[in-house]
């Protein structure tokens, strides 16, 4: 294991902001800190990091326990929400700084900057300072700056959260690209559940301070241990008093001289198709479809309908 | 962070033409800042500060305006007599010792309050004591308190009949104990606001990136601070040079304790006018030159930070 975080608690005044988490991370492994905000995952991330002091609990990194020690003797690349550059420095001292720091020879800084600079794609931005640079390039060259002291654990606190849709979508195929050539054990914090199924390879899902539970994506999105994951990894609807995922609804023409529902509203997102119905005991689900399986149904609101749970094919 | 871009104002469309002062209203609304409102502060700054300080050069010049006519209506300016008893004035030895000593004490309080001032901004925005508030109210007394009082104090405190047993009467030492007083709000306040902006992030990760508490102080934190360091510099130093009211006690009058202000001020006792407005005028020129001096240093260091 690359990490292992043993009862570790965070208290801030009367809250108890992370609770006697106990978690082990795969080394190599790329894994999201998933929770709505506030629910700790944040400190979570400082607290691996150092940056934060716990109030109980252990922090091993490699087998070290790293509880006492100083961030700056932990070897753990950070990323932060605002990038935190160094504004004064140009794209190759910001790289360069902890090089520097560990008073590496100039030409090894000046070899090794160069190829972190390739590796995000910044070469021509080398001599840029961070005012200059887009959000999507300051984050590049935050990672740069953060892999360049070849950290044992590489932290991204919600490395996407300040950027725009479609630089986010890049940038998040960037960092899975990334971890897949340098394979550093990566922890990524985030409160999108699109973007941590899509990017991470180990999920662990926070709220109010604890681990609901940790595994991968898909088993998590298929077996939730807690009403809360359930809800939270992906949309639910209420279904005779219980919370399905609405993808596995479906609607069904109404048998003969019994109505049991009329479609109430219809909302067209592209490819997907969100149908409420209104059911004869006032319930109001929602089912999700494609748009080829919303032609083929023919319905339009004030439709009679039935819904049935999807039998596994 | 990406600020969504302002609406041009193109898509207001032009303001429609009106008549008269209404016009000139709109425009002075509407494009404050550009035309209107340029004009307008240029007017002002003539009246409170140019019109003044050209009428102290002229004077320490002693140029003596001529119209040539009526219809010339031109002005001739003496100009070589003029500058002529201008070096005269200016070069006498008690002038430049005079000036000598303001520059040197101006130049060394602005430095150590430039330090002292982040120290203490440091402390305030970074720490949290008991009587801080106490501590934030005092810091602005220099600014609120008569000069002249503060005189007085450091006469009772520093003078022969020191109750410190610590004599600064007719020294340099007392000049600049006063000096370092009235200059440190200066200091302070410059810096304050932009410590207290800075998130502490990028500290943070020059620290995950190994660096310690000096090391991220002197190639983060200070770098940051540079420009507001320097602008309370040249704040300070303004002040001080122009100081008379908190040192003209302690200093005795002695010629070795006799600073620029000081100086001038005994010239016009004895009605040497054009003396004084000449040693003025060498005043003002070389604060003039530190605080432009300063603020090209910090511009260029802003240049970069701008995000």
């Amino acid at each position: 294991m690359s990490i292992s975080l043993s009862r570790l608690t965070k208290r801030y005044g009367p809250n108890v902001v992370v609770d006697d988490v106990n978690v082990e991370i795969p080394e190599g492994s790329l894994t999201a800190i998933l929770g709505p905000s506030g629910s700790g995952k944040s400190t979570l991330l400082k607290l691996i990091a150092g940056l934060e002091v716990p109030d109980e609990g252990r922090v091993i990194i490699e087998g070290d326990d790293v509880t006492d020690v100083d961030p700056r003797y932990r070897d753990i690349g950070f990323c932060f929400q605002h990038y935190a550059p160094f504004r004064h420095m140009n794209v190759s001292k910001n790289i360069g700084f902890g090089l520097r720091v560990r008073k590496q020879p100039k030409d090894v800084i000046e070899v090794k900057v160069r190829e972190l600079l390739e590796l995000v794609k910044l070469e021509d931005k080398a001599n840029s300072y961070p005012a200059q640079l887009s959000g999507g390039e300051r984050q590049r060259m935050a990672l740069a700056r953060a892999l360049a002291i070849e950290p044992r654990v590489l932290l991204l606190d919600e490395p996407f959260g300040a950027l725009d849709a479609i630089v986010r979508t890049e940038l998040r195929h960037f960092v899975k690209e990334l971890h897949r050539q340098i394979k550093v054990t990566t922890i990524l914090v985030t409160h999108d559940q699109d973007e941590a199924m899509e990017v991470a390879d180990q999920l662990l899902i926070m709220h109010a301070g604890k681990i609901e539970q940790a595994g991968e994506p898909t088993e998590l999105y298929e077996r939730p241990a807690t009403e809360f994951v359930h809800s939270f990894l992906g949309p639910t609807t209420l279904f005779k008093g219980v919370a399905v995922r609405p993808h596995d609804l479906e609607l069904v023409s109404p048998s003969v001289g019994s109505i049991e529902g009329v479609v109430t509203s219809i909302m067209e997102l592209g490819f997907e198709i969100q149908v409420t119905i209104t059911l004869s005991d006032g319930s109001t689900p929602w089912v999700q479809m494609s748009r080829n399986e919303f032609r083929a149904l023919g319905v339009t609101t004030g439709s009679p309908v039935s819904v049935r749970e999807r039998v596994a094919q | 962070m990406d600020l969504p871009a302002k609406p041009s104002s193109s898509l207001l469309g032009a303001p429609p033409a009106r008549k008269g002062w209404r016009r000139f209203a709109v425009r002075l609304r509407s494009s404050s800042g550009a035309i209107g409102g340029g004009s307008l502060i240029v007017g002002y700054l003539s009246i409170i500060v140019l019109i003044p300080i050209a009428a102290v050069v002229a004077h320490g010049f002693s140029f003596s305006i001529h119209t040539q006519g009526w219809g010339g209506a031109f002005w001739h300016w003496h100009l070589t007599a003029g500058f002529g008893t201008f070096w005269t004035d200016v070069t006498q030895p008690a002038a430049i010792s005079a000036i000598r000593l303001s520059l040197w004490l101006s130049l060394s309080v602005a430095a150590i309050n430039a330090v002292m001032g982040v120290a203490i901004a440091w402390v305030l925005v970074r720490d949290s004591f008991h009587g801080k508030w106490f501590v934030e109210a005092f810091i602005d007394l220099p600014f609120a308190l008569p000069t002249i009082v503060v005189g007085v104090v450091l006469l009772f405190l520093f003078g022969t009949q020191s109750p410190l047993h610590i004599d600064l009467f007719e020294t340099w030492m007392g000049l600049m104990v006063a000096l370092l007083f009235v200059t440190l709000p200066f200091s302070v306040r410059a810096v304050q606001p932009v410590l207290a902006s800075l998130d502490g992030e990028a500290e943070a990760a020059a620290k995950s990136l190994g660096a310690g508490g000096l090391r991220t102080f002197v190639s983060v934190v200070l770098p940051s601070l540079w420009p507001a360091v320097l602008g309370g510099f040249g704040l300070a130093f303004a002040r001080a040079i122009g100081e008379f009211g908190s040192i003209s006690l302690i200093a005795g009058g002695i010629g070795r304790t006799t600073t620029a202000s000081s100086y001038i001020y005994n010239l016009t006792q004895g009605f040497l006018w054009t003396n004084a407005a000449a040693v003025s005028t060498a005043l003002l020129v070389l604060s003039l030159i530190i605080l432009i001096a300063s603020n090209v240093f910090a511009r260029r260091f802003q240049h970069r930070l701008a995000p």
